[in-house]
């Protein structure tokens, strides 16, 4: 595969959930992007990672913030970062610290959704027995939960997640269908599901794969009773408000964080939200796609290329590329076209050039980190160099470039730091500007790293499954040893150890995916009757093979075993060459049974999908990754009987 | 006057169900009745190969020529459409047409068959264009509107198409050319009398 990629070009990999969601998912991309650099597949057309979203702004959703190590825009957690939001918000950073129970806390990541039910089942700190690492690190264990858009049979170790749910205080589901999480337990009391509206009945920015934003309209009103995301998070706000003030506390939401959202009634204007995500992402180039931008983008769209995604001269449009991709450097004012292509060096930064990140220092071990002998077209520094402050600046002589109000802003926000003051935390966006005067990227001018030191698998390596057949090779390359990460223990080869005596028992090797006719956890698709129709019942593929062996003819009731929790599930049976001798796949989208139980009964009336099932989730098992803790659902072990 | 066509390339097709759903949505066929599917032959092994189907509005075609109540009709573009009040429901097209195109709604609980529903190309039926009782009947009618059918519309890969029989034909040899190699517009010789040679 090397010698094509180095031989063919340009050469791209794509990829999707079948490389990440694995106990070594950070090491594949990291394997990929170096097999990339390595054959001079990156930063030019028709080369790089691509990697393909599933759902309508998903990469947008990631952008913003859900994942639990980073405030918005991957500033990261510790003081400058909260300090950086604290401006963009308009809030005092001491009201942010009260928030959290320590201040240690406010820079401690959070619980990824793949692990809230072992953060329900397990005791905190404060009731931690000696010498027993089964502890969440914070005082109690997870209590409360609101789900916005996620269904739940999404994520692995289903059995786990029905006690998880079980022992909840309070569980609030906000979704235009009621998801596996809504049924999946028993619950009676303390269990609220709100009607959220889809993205067809409000307005805002959507990214897509390729980091385009395009500006979604409403294309009809919210039917029923349905609110749409920003007015159901505003409105939870203010009822958090006013039970603070009741209790005499002083912490604020609704006051805090919306002032400077427009708000009409009780509804969020989406222009404001994404003049707040302009004022403050500059880290990642969100900066400069106001609503107006995308607005002119989607009246013009047919003024685009369709190849170079660049607006035709003589159009409203000339120049952009089309939906902006970020990073779409400085305020919207500078008419940055937005990068189409990372890392090309044979562009202008100000038309969309760049150059790698000076991320990690600027020397190890006695070597430069920063580039050489490379530097984007036009640059007057024809070097590597670090990352661009008001020190920087006034180094090169360039502080002086700054206009009145940038450096008014500076000294504003930074007083006598201001020399600490850098083009990621420049609310004006002057550093940046005057960088790209000179055709200088803010960020740095280094070296893409293949050894990341800082990861638990500096350079990637091969590492067996948990649950793996070849338990012959678990010796020369076995998983990680047990750790803590993410406030929760972290097991790795205890739980590997457990191959050697289930293989014999599971022996066929059972891999998940996607269906092309359903959609995540597949409440909305399922409830679709054009696209019920086309999948009416969950299987598993085997291959006749296998089938034959145990005497399963296609399209019978079989049962799917896995090797934890005594899970089962009963599907159809689709015997099929399209998996070989020894392999099953289940898709995910499927739930409304488990473990043999339908559970239609457990739907509000009238809301329950048009065709339910088991969930693959239902079998799957232990396993994670050591950075991001995304769960194994692609590789683990099962048995398949005649029902 | 333009004969229109389909052409199913199944050297593109990736049985997405794109063109099944727009047409379910579009003409509001209800559950178990498919105007058009989607069929792969080799399904998991090398060689694998989907096609979506459909009526291929015939050239002579064998199901007007076995209806013993003469419900087909032909219009000026060579779509081959049918008269749902003349119907008996006999079943005899099904058997006659070598593409499994006509369906049949259940009715009753002894497999009694409905009147026969087939893809219409979008064109509706007998009555007035665009009307209530044409829509209930037969689905849109968007040929009327100088729109070809939906399904050819939405495919994502634009593996099948519809229009005029010598445009689409052009574009298919044009394709099969370009890449080198193409297994034929599936189904040509049998609905169109002639094969498609490049
Ligand atoms: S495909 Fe079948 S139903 Fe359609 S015209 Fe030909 S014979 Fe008649
Ligand atoms: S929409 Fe096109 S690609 Fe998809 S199944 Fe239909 S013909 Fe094939």
């Amino acid at each position: 595969m090397a010698e094509t990629f180095a031989t063919q070009k340009p050469a791209t990999l794509i990829w999707c959930m079948g490389a990440t969601q694995h106990t070594v998912g950070t090491a594949n991309v990291r394997a990929f992007c170096i097999l990339l650099l390595a054959t001079g597949n990156v930063g030019g057309n028709g080369n790089g990672a691509n990697i393909f979203r599933g759902h309508c702004n998903v990469q947008g959703a990631t952008d913003v913030g859900l994942d639990v190590v980073t405030l918005p825009f991957y500033y990261g957690l510790d003081e400058n970062a909260w300090r950086h939001w604290c401006r963009v918000w308009d809030v005092p950073f001491e009201s942010m610290a009260a928030r959290f129970d320590t201040p240690q806390m406010m820079g401690v990541p959070g619980i990824p959704t793949t692990r809230y039910f072992d953060a329900v089942q397990m005791p905190g700190q404060g009731a931690k027995r000696e010498g027993d690492e089964n502890y969440l690190q914070q005082r109690d264990s997870l209590k409360a939960m609101v789900v916005f858009g996620h269904g739940g049979n999404t994520v692995t170790r289903m059995p786990e997640a029905a006690k998880g749910l079980e022992k909840l205080d309070l569980l609030v589901v906000a979704d235009p269908h009621p998801t596996t999480f809504a049924v999946l337990a028993n619950r009676r009391e303390n269990t609220y599901l709100l009607p959220i509206c889809t993205q067809f009945e409000t307005s805002g920015s959507r990214t897509a794969s390729n980091r385009s934003l395009q500006w979604g309209s409403k294309v009809v009103e919210p039917i029923f009773e349905s609110k749409d995301d920003y007015e159901a998070m505003y409105r939870l706000a203010g009822a958090l408000d006013r039970a603070a003030e009741r209790r005499a506390m002083p912490v604020r939401f609704q006051a805090e964080l919306f002032k400077h959202i427009e708000v009409q009634g009780q509804q969020p204007s989406a222009e404001s939200i994404l003049r707040e995500i302009n004022r403050g992402s500059w880290s990642t180039g969100y900066s400069g796609q106001s609503p107006e931008r995308l607005k002119l983008h989607m009246a013009n769209q047919q003024h685009f290329d369709l190849v170079s995604l660049r607006g035709k001269e003589g159009t409203p449009v000339a120049g952009d590329f089309y939906g902006l991709p970020w990073p779409c450097w400085g305020t919207p004012e500078m008419k940055h076209p937005g990068t189409h292509i990372l890392y090309n060096t044979n562009l202008h930064v100000k038309d969309g050039g760049g150059t790698f990140r000076a991320r990690f220092g600027v020397e190890r071990n006695g070597e430069t980190l920063l580039a050489e002998g490379s530097w984007p077209k036009g640059s007057e520094i024809e070097d590597g160099y670090p990352e661009f402050t008001v020190a920087v600046l006034k180094r090169l002589g360039w502080f002086d470039e700054l206009t009145a109000p940038e450096k008014a802003s500076l000294e504003h926000h930074f007083g006598a730091n201001i020399d600490r003051a850098s083009w990621s935390t420049d609310l004006s966006g002057g550093i940046i500007r005057v960088a790209m005067e000179h055709g200088c990227m803010h960020y740095g001018n280094g070296k893409a790293r293949a050894n990341a030191w800082n990861l638990p698998d500096p350079v990637p390596v091969h590492r067996e499954p948990i649950y793996t057949p070849r338990t012959d090779l678990i010796a020369q390359y076995p998983t990680l040893p047990d750790r803590r990460g993410f406030r929760l223990p972290h097991l790795g080869q205890s739980v590997q150890a457990r191959s050697n005596t289930v293989g014999r028992d599971f022996p066929i090797v059972l891999t998940t995916g996607r269906l092309v006719e359903y959609e995540g956890g597949g409440e909305e698709t399922r409830s679709n009757k054009w696209l019920a129709e086309l999948q009416q019942d969950m299987f598993v593929e085997i291959n006749p093979g296998d089938a034959q062996s145990r005497g399963i003819r296609d399209g019978q009731w079989v049962w799917v075993t896995g090797p934890e929790s005594n899970s089962r599930a009963r599907v159809k049976a689709l015997v099929t060459e399209r998996v070989g001798p020894g392999v099953a796949f289940m898709p995910f989208h499927f739930g409304g049974w488990f473990m043999g139980e339908d559970l239609r009964g457990r739907y509000p009336t009238g809301t329950d999908p048009i065709v339910l099932g088991e969930s693959a989730n239902t079998i799957t098992t232990y396993g994670y990754d050591p950075v991001t803790f995304m769960q194994e659902t692609k590789v683990t072990l099962c048995q398949i009987r005649s029902a | 006057m333009a004969r229109l066509k389909f052409l199913c390339d199944a050297d593109r097709c990736i049985e997405c169900n794109a063109c099944v759903t727009a047409c379910k949505n579009e003409n509001e066929v209800p559950w178990g009745i498919n105007r058009r599917r989607v069929v792969t032959i080799n399904d998991g092994k090398p060689g694998e190969r989907s096609i979506s189907m459909a009526c291929m509005h015939c050239t002579d075609a064998p199901c007007a020529a076995v209806c013993p109540v003469s419900c087909f009709y032909g219009t000026a573009d060579g779509l081959v459409l049918h008269d749902k009040d003349l119907c008996i429901g006999c079943g005899y097209c099904f058997y006659a047409c070598p593409f499994g195109a006509p369906q049949y709604p259940r009715v009753g609980n002894f497999g009694g068959r409905g009147k026969m529903d087939k893809c219409t190309y979008c064109a509706g039926g007998p009555q007035a264009d665009n009307s209530a009782v044409e829509y209930a009947q037969y689905g849109a009618n968007r040929l009327a509107e100088g729109k070809l059918p939906l399904c050819a519309e939405m495919c994502s890969t634009k593996a099948l198409l519809a229009g005029d029989g010598e445009i689409i034909a052009a574009i298919y040899k044009e394709r099969v050319q370009r890449r080198g190699y193409g297994s034929g517009a599936w189904g040509w010789r049998t609905a169109y009398k002639e094969g498609l040679a490049v």
